[in-house]
């Protein structure tokens, strides 16, 4: 009986898998284009998975595979027990959550109203300025706010003069500023790049429907609302989905830059602990034990993010 | 149509550019092999590798003068390459890769290679190639001999006699001009009438060019350089630069200064002159690039730095002339009893050096280059060049250097077409307070007629004011610490004690802004916190293992 | 264009003109602050490096000098590498954009089997990495070291790029590739035929994000190829006359004499990496307005040309 219904599987199977490769055989083209993309995928990407081998070792470089000491969970102990983990992960988060939504709500903004300008040297002067930070490293980019926000810093000197402030305040000493400062900064340094993916999505908006709205009569906040929007939509939900995905990528220079004794508290963040106790220390097991740890929060805000969408009826990643 | 001609003409630079650069990857492999196997010619020309994990240009050693000179003696020249980037990384794939160049200047990445087994054992190629060797390692040997037994690096330290520097390179609590002359160059001792002289320079001039004048400041913004402000107690208390502990010379025991004692009345200190608006609130927040501006400004009365950190800045304001803005360097201690130990003792820094790696094509030439480049001839020409060049010998048979001469030891260009950059460090070497067998000194600075030439009329004029000769004379002479520097024990990658070094600057960093700025009447409330923030680490397991490391090194196991 | 501006008018009412006003205001007011990294970088590049020290520099040299220009210049292998540099981003965009959009375009065809599994196969990518060292041994094993593939070959297919194409692709009106279907053209036909020319916009964007990140790379040289002059990027050439004058400023035991008697600096890494910024970017940034064309344009261009 068993074996019967093993068997009808078997055959079910079969018959199914061959119908499926028939199908597959059809789509030979379409096979020839991504397969070796896969086998590229495989090798590039999937091969080095073995290093996280390393995560449970106390890792020698100049040793193979087999001769390593392993040391199972330990790494893994010493980032969960450690208190101090806690807190930078809690300013991961909040940082990336900051530059997450501060990040989407800029850029697309800046989008929109560059696309509302009417003179097109203007708008691509503007473009071309606005993306100019983008291209400066972030240790030049950190001195400049440093500077920005000394004692005797521009922000100091503007705020006493509007009297916002009646003494300079140490910006980067107080650490409940950080947070502000650095969604600001990149906010600065990143929205006219972040903007560029968001105005070639405005492209592909048919003009006909504006068209169509001037002759209902839409003001233009409706066609922003009605048309542009809405154009953009799937874009946007793309890339928010895909963001959602790097929840504990914070970024690591500008906090390490920008960070000090008395902001640390709200400054420090995953990365730049692993840094202090894996990297700087040779200890690489515990720099792999924190990049699974974020692999594995990745994939569960990936696939929330995307079942979300697809509930909702939007596009989703996958 | 335009689009396909434009495909066009991009495919075609494509090809061009694949053409041309098709042949680049190959060629590397080719000279490689023209460098292999062992010659029995001694003095057949050879090309090797040496890579530094400092940094500097890259060059072929027999393009500067001195590369040259060694390569006419020895037939041997180099290829010199320099770190770039992140170490760690650079050396981690260099050991994955095992593939080493001949030979490597590990500095901070050297137990990580000699963990990897990069280095090749030196013990029997000293023994029978390296007379000069023997000679100038010989009382060291004990000091860096691995544990193993093994030799893998010949650090860069081993003095050969002794003499310091005129000068003061190391740490120190600076103090503009200006403020002395006001008052008449009075005698500074302690860290009390230190401040009370800013203080009172301070509410004589408030401000600077139209800007309020800085009393006191110290470069604690930059996180790896925190050491600056929590090194201080260490020398006010009278003990040199042991790194995060203070060494007893009874009992050598290691004490953790940190939260105790010591370190209490310098915070307690930096709190009182916060309050009296002389301390500068950006030391917790300035880059280095805003503390130097600051420091060539003129505003600033006071500050503790370590001289090679400051260096630009020192520079820029000799160029400027006015020498009341610049600074001079005092022995600052808490109370008169205390003996101040700025200077650093005669020291053996055994955990740097250069090695010779495991893939040497042959180890015999090189060790055989290494002992020729410690003749005492040879260690002259790194240093000082060539005689009636670069330098002169006066009736006396003393080593003096005119303006020019300095100028041209001193000009960066210079130093790297002439091969100083290259070959006064990071070779095997003297170490620096050495004196040769004719009495000159080792290092070109320590040499008092050369630091003496090298002094500005303001430089004398302060000299005379307070009736000395060379700017550390006011500095008590360092006393014989066997073990020093204890910085330099030797932690296991990821051990309990460099868990606790992070950790205690971690806690430092956090607390010491706090405890200045507190208002004077929470400062104790403060302090307990931090004390007992600090109670949480293994103060003492790292005590323990200090003073046992110490302990050995007395007994002359390094 | 004519059609675009003459539509416009329609808007031309008095909040309209109140809200142009703010916009070109805000413009205004946000090229300052973008402009300024910049001009800072130009003046501190262009002044003496000793003065610069002094601080107190915002938009225009205070002592005019080409010293920090010529130090970088004096390195003459920086030609070459700026040759090495265009190569590499010249190659390596057009070999990544055209496999990224041909992956992308079988992904985004519904009835492909595969589909779901490669998407998901490219996307998890990532959030995950191996760590330096199986790259590195993997790179080693492929024979990739010391050669200039390996700047092309790793980074082939953007997966982000990838998605980005994709959801372009997706939005491509429907009839269009089913109308090239039935004129008998194969996938890779209407790939090259409709696909491409109709998600210009789409991949002048993803050509940018190569291109830049090409010109920026300099990591992929220190690991692999740093032995090799050869093949050594502008990048990573300007990374070595950096770590270089920080040298210059004497931290070693051996330049203490060089502090002690009080040598001019003839540069310090401040301008230099001021000037670095300046040489590094410009060349990217100049190419910038060819690209932009495809995305940033009046209304009339997109959608759906004839």
């Amino acid at each position: 009986m068993e074996k019967h219904t093993e068997l009808t599987v078997t055959a079910a199977g079969t018959s199914r898998f061959q119908k499926y490769m028939t199908a597959l055989s059809k789509q030979k083209m379409l096979m020839l284009m991504s397969l070796p993309f896969l086998i590229w995928v495989f090798i590039f990407k999937y091969v080095p998975l073995w290093g996280w081998t390393i995560s449970f070792q106390k890792f020698r470089p100049s040793r193979g595979l087999f001769e390593q000491e392993w040391i199972g969970l330990a790494n893994f102990k010493f980032l969960f027990q450690e208190e101090a983990f806690y807190r930078v992960l809690r300013n991961t988060i909040v940082m990336s959550s900051i530059n997450l939504v501060l990040g989407f709500i800029t850029a697309i903004v800046l989008a929109i109203l560059l696309n509302e300008l009417r003179s097109i040297m203007f708008k691509r002067t503007v473009q071309t300025i606005s993306y100019l930070p983008h291209f400066i490293s972030w240790v030049v980019a950190a001195n400049i706010v440093q500077s920005a926000f000394a004692p005797e810093g521009i922000i100091n000197i503007l705020m006493l003069k509007m009297n916002l402030i009646d003494q300079p305040v140490l910006w980067l000493g107080k650490g409940e500023y950080f947070w502000s400062i650095l969604g600001a900064t990149e906010v600065w340094k990143n929205v006219g790049w972040n903007t560029i993916i968001y105005l070639a999505a405005i492209t592909t908006i048919d003009p006909s429907q504006y068209e169509a709205a001037e002759i209902d009569g839409a003001s233009r906040l409706q066609r922003i609302l009605h048309i542009t929007l809405p154009g953009m939509k799937s874009v946007i939900v793309i890339l928010l989905i895909m963001n959602l995905g790097h929840i504990l990528e914070s970024g690591f220079e500008p906090q390490y830059l920008l960070g000090n004794g008395m902001n640390v508290d709200y400054s420090e963040n995953l990365d730049i602990f692993v840094l202090k106790y894996g990297m700087n220390m040779g200890n690489y097991g515990l720099a792999t034990a924190a990049g699974m740890f974020k692999t594995v929060v990745s994939f569960i805000f990936l696939m929330a993010a995307n079942s979300v969408a697809k509930k909702l009826g939007e596009s989703r990643l996958y | 149509m335009t689009q396909r001609k434009w495909l066009k003409t991009s495919l075609a630079v494509v090809m061009a550019s694949v053409l041309l650069i098709a042949g680049c990857g190959s060629n590397n492999a080719n000279n490689k092999g023209a460098n292999s196997g062992e010659t029995g010619d001694e003095t057949a020309p050879v090309t090797y590798t040496y890579f530094s994990f400092g940094s500097n240009k890259d060059i072929t050693a027999s393009d500067t003068d001195i590369g040259k000179k060694l390569q006419e003696q020895t037939g041997v020249d180099w290829k010199m390459e320099f770190a770039v980037g992140d170490v760690s990384t650079k050396s981690g794939v260099m050991i994955t890769g095992g593939d080493y160049p001949d030979v490597i200047v590990p500095e901070g990445e050297i137990d990580k290679l000699i963990d990897a087994e990069a280095f090749t054992p030196l013990n029997d190629l000293i023994e029978k190639h390296a007379p000069n060797i023997k000679r100038v390692y010989g009382d060291y040997m004990d000091k860096f001999t691995a544990e193993d037994g093994n030799i893998y690096v010949l650090p860069f330290s081993a003095d050969q006699g002794y003499i310091s520097d005129p000068n003061i390179g190391q740490g120190a609590f600076w103090i503009q001009r200006g403020v002395l002359k006001e008052f008449g160059y009075p005698e500074i001792k302690t860290l009390d009438q230190y401040f009370d002289l800013l203080a009172q320079y301070k509410a004589k001039y408030p401000t600077v060019d139209g800007k309020d004048t800085i009393g006191f400041i110290t470069f604690a913004g930059v996180k790896d350089n925190f050491f600056t402000i929590t090194n201080a107690p260490m020398h006010l208390a009278g003990f040199p630069n042991d790194g995060g502990v203070t060494v007893d010379m009874e009992t050598h025991e290691a004490k953790v200064y940190a939260a105790s004692d010591i370190e209490k009345p310098w915070l307690q200190k930096l709190n009182e002159i916060n309050a009296a608006g002389l301390f500068d609130p950006e030391t917790f927040t300035a880059n280095k690039d805003q503390y130097l501006a600051k420091l060539t400004s003129g505003r600033v009365l006071g500050y503790f730095n370590y001289g090679w950190q400051v260096g630009d800045a020192t520079n820029n304001l000799k160029t400027a002339g006015n020498d009341d803005l610049r600074y001079v360097a005092l022995p600052i201690v808490y109370d008169e009893s205390i003996t101040d130990q700025y200077i650093d003792p005669p020291a053996f820094v055994n955990n740097r050096g250069i090695g010779i790696s495991v893939s040497a094509k042959d180890p015999v030439r090189i060790i055989k280059y290494f002992d020729n480049l410690l003749t005492e001839e040879n260690q002259k020409l790194v240093q000082w060049g060539e005689e009636g060049v670069t330098y002169s010998v006066n009736e006396e048979g003393r080593y003096v250097m005119d303006d020019e001469q300095i100028a041209k030891r001193n000009d960066n260009e210079f130093k790297r077409s002439y091969g100083w950059s290259y070959f006064e460090y990071s070779w095997p070497r003297y170490g620096n307070s050495s004196v040769f067998a004719d009495g000159n000194s080792y290092a070109v600075g320590n040499q008092p007629e050369v630091a003496f030439a090298g002094y500005t009329e303001g430089d004398r004029t302060i000299l005379e004011a307070y009736n000395i000769q060379t700017f550390a004379e006011p500095f008590a002479a360092p006393q014989d610490r066997p073990w020093f520097p204890a910085w330099s024990v030797n932690k296991e990658q990821g051990s309990a004690e460099q868990i606790y070094e992070q950790k205690s600057g971690d806690v430092q960093q956090k607390y010491f802004p706090k405890l200045v700025f507190a208002k004077p009447a929470e400062f104790e409330s403060v302090w307990n916190e931090y004390v007992a923030e600090f109670g949480k680490l293994d103060v003492a397991g790292y005590e323990a293992f200090m003073t046992k490391n110490v302990k050995e090194r007395v007994a002359g196991n390094w | 264009m004519g059609q675009a501006k003459s539509s416009r008018k329609v808007y031309s009412t008095v909040p309209d003109k109140i809200f142009d006003t703010f916009n070109i205001v805000f413009m205004i007011g946000l090229m300052v602050v973008t402009l300024y990294p910049f001009l800072n970088m130009f003046a501190l590049s262009f002044n003496e490096a000793n003065d610069s020290i002094r601080g107190e520099l915002y938009i225009w040299p205070r002592q005019w000098t080409w010293a920090n220009y010529e130090y970088v210049f004096n390195e003459s292998s920086i030609f070459w590498a700026t040759f090495i540099s265009a190569a590499r981003t010249i190659i390596g965009t057009i070999t990544s954009v055209f496999a990224t959009a041909m992956l992308a375009y079988t992904i985004s065809r519904p009835e492909y089997l595969l589909r779901k599994f490669v998407t998901i196969a490219f996307i998890f990518t990532m959030y995950f990495s191996g760590g330096l060292i199986p790259n590195y041994l993997l790179t080693k094993e492929l024979g990739l070291l010391d050669s200039f593939w390996v700047y092309i070959i790793p980074g082939l297919v953007g997966v982000f790029n990838m998605i980005v194409i994709r959801s372009f692709i997706e939005g491509l009106p429907d009839g269009i590739m089913e109308s090239a279907r039935i004129d008998g053209a194969g996938e890779f036909t209407t790939f090259m035929k409709i696909v491409l020319p109709l998600t210009v916009p789409a991949l002048a964007t993803v050509s940018l994000f190569v291109a830049v990140y090409q010109w920026n790379s300099w990591f992929d040289v220190f690991l692999y190829n740093s032995s090799n002059l050869k093949l050594s990027t502008l990048q990573y050439e300007l990374m070595k006359i950096l770590s270089t004058s920080t040298t210059s400023t004497g931290t070693t035991a051996g330049d203490a004499f060089a502090n002690a008697q009080g040598s001019a600096t003839a540069v310090t890494p401040t301008s230099i990496r001021a000037t670095m910024t300046i040489v590094a970017s410009l060349p990217i940034i100049a190419v910038y307005p060819f690209l932009q064309k495809y995305f940033v344009t009046g209304m009339t261009v997109g959608g759906v040309k004839g």
